[in-house]
């Protein structure tokens, strides 16, 4: 039997995939030379991949690149621990969860980058407020998938630990943490997007010049070559990709019991 | 099947329940079961769906304590989770822990063990269910009938005194389901477990039993004790054929049945 939708094979999604792409660019290419569109400062994908490769060989560029990826490390570090942490208790105890659960409303709904400026006043410039801003947006989607993780463990297999003799502290220690976890890294892999863009935003608006952000913020005031601020935009984005396929690799290495939950 | 008979290691203990109650605010579960399992038996419990067994169950493993009436375990009331208890739950795939490997899954209860110990009893306990050579397995990686054996390898790693089993085999299909009553009955016999098997299915529970106790619908209490004096080792064709195996699995089916079977006002 044939099936109304056959699967694609891998190779012509690639394929399909790299035209959509070449395509856009060729159109929005099209589009500006015809003079159809006609507003300045819009960039010609030409130019920008043009921007892309005067930025490989620079420098200053890389140590921008490697300052935005280890805020944003810094930042996801902080915002793992303190999530899978208070989330854990908060979903193991449900006094934890009272004591939490308004504050966590509350500061969920603070934009991070407008706590940015006051992080700044109180601990001065530097990597650290940066990477504070990340963690505070961070934070939320790991502390609630942990929450909700440790709390949708199997009643059966809690019941089954029990029943060995385990304590309510060694049950969270043996089956709920264990069983949460693969939640926890969902959170940590949506954390991850998030946290790249909330780097170069705070980059952008708290910064001292360091960082991708910095270095479009730079170039854009000397406003001397525009397809180099569109072509480190380009690296970010791609950047953010890349990070996104290397976690979901290693959710499908470290979490690939996870298929085994029963549903 | 092959069938040793080792003696009765007398290490196994007896299971007293005296009038338990059990009632979740105004609704009354379970009204009053009194009952016995002998030790080194096999006692099936076996009643309608929805009879209170699951409760029963809980309250035996002290994961619940009964409203009135006590249970006491080898003398001893039960306050608490005993030690020297088991527990095999009809639903193996939500009971294994799926992040870990079928080896660590069996020496579970026994971690605090030495590792020498620990991996002696997980080879032995691997042995009696049949499955060496699958340790290193996920159990999702496994069918129902393996997963199940899984649990039980578990539980005997524990080296329990009371296995309690919660409809082992209602998730598996019938020849999976033959094979591991017999495999149950070969073990029991092998070690001398004192085996407490809840069930809703009359042939099974009569083919384990040496005792049957039987509840009534909601609210539950003991309609009868009846004594299975089937020979052992059983089979499933000689013993299922046997005339008394079938006046039995008829007396029992009438109890289930009879419009009396409804608990008494």
């Amino acid at each position: 039997m044939k099936l109304l939708h056959e699967p694609l094979s891998g190779r012509s999604q690639a394929v399909l995939g790299v035209v959509g792409v070449v395509g856009t660019a060729a159109v929005w290419e099209g589009l500006i030379r015809s003079g159809l569109l006609d507003v300045a400062g819009l960039p010609l994908p030409t130019g920008v991949l043009g921007g892309v490769g005067d930025l490989l060989p620079d420098g200053t560029f890389w140590d921008a690149v490697l300052f935005t990826l280890g805020e944003w490390m810094l930042g996801l570090a902080i915002a793992t621990v303190v999530g899978v942490l208070v989330g854990g208790l908060m979903g193991a105890f449900r006094s934890v969860f009272l004591a939490f659960e308004w504050p966590v409303e509350a500061f969920r709904v603070l934009p991070s980058v407008a706590v940015g400026p006051i992080l700044v006043l109180l601990i001065g410039q530097g990597v650290l407020p940066l990477a504070l801003t990340v963690a505070l947006a961070c934070v939320w989607p790991i502390l609630l998938n942990t929450m909700y993780g440790v709390r949708s463990t199997d009643t059966t297999a809690v019941m089954t630990a029990k029943t060995f003799g385990n304590s309510d502290l060694a049950v969270l220690r043996k089956v709920k943490i264990p069983s949460a976890l693969p939640f926890a890294f969902t959170g940590v892999r949506i954390a991850a997007s998030i946290g790249l863009l909330v780097a170069v935003s705070a980059e952008l608006l708290i910064g001292s010049g360091d960082g991708i952000g910095g270095y479009i913020l730079t170039n854009t005031a000397n406003a001397t070559d525009l397809d180099i601020v569109y072509a480190a935009t380009l690296v970010a984005g791609v950047l953010g990709v890349a990070v996104n396929l290397a976690m979901a690799k290693l959710d499908d290495v470290v979490f690939g019991w996870k298929k085994g939950l029963a549903q | 099947m092959t069938e040793t008979s080792v003696p009765p290691t007398g290490t196994s203990a007896e299971l007293l329940l005296d009038a338990v109650s059990r009632s979740y605010g105004e609704n009354l579960a379970v009204r009053s079961i009194s009952a016995e399992v002998p030790a080194s038996k096999i006692s099936v419990i076996v009643g309608p769906s929805g009879c209170g067994k699951s409760t029963l169950l809980r309250i035996i493993s002290g994961l619940d304590e009964p409203t009135s009436g006590r249970v006491e375990f080898e003398g001893v009331p039960v306050k608490g989770v005993p030690e020297g208890l088991a527990m095999v739950f009809q639903d193996y795939s939500r009971s294994l822990f799926p992040w870990m490997r079928v080896d660590k899954n069996v020496a579970f209860p026994i971690k605090h063990l030495p590792a020498k110990e620990r991996a002696e009893r997980v080879r032995f306990a691997m042995q009696e269910v049949g499955l060496s050579g699958k340790e290193k397995l996920y159990p999702w990686q496994m069918s129902g009938g393996m997963q199940q054996r899984v649990a039980i390898a578990r539980a005997l790693a524990s080296h329990p005194k009371l296995l309690l089993m919660d409809e082992p085999y209602a998730s598996v299909d019938a020849q999976t389901r033959a094979d591991l009553e017999d495999l149950l009955m070969r073990i029991q016999a092998e070690l001398g477990i004192t085996v407490l098997v809840v069930t809703h299915d009359i042939d099974e529970s009569v083919y384990l039993a040496d005792r049957i106790i039987v509840l009534s619908a909601p609210p539950s209490v003991v309609t009868e004790v009846i004594e299975v004096d089937l020979p052992r080792p059983r089979d499933h064709i000689a013993t299922k054929t046997d005339p008394r195996f079938v006046e039995i699995r008829g007396h029992v089916t009438r109890l289930l049945r009879s419009k009396e079977h409804a608990a008494p006002v």
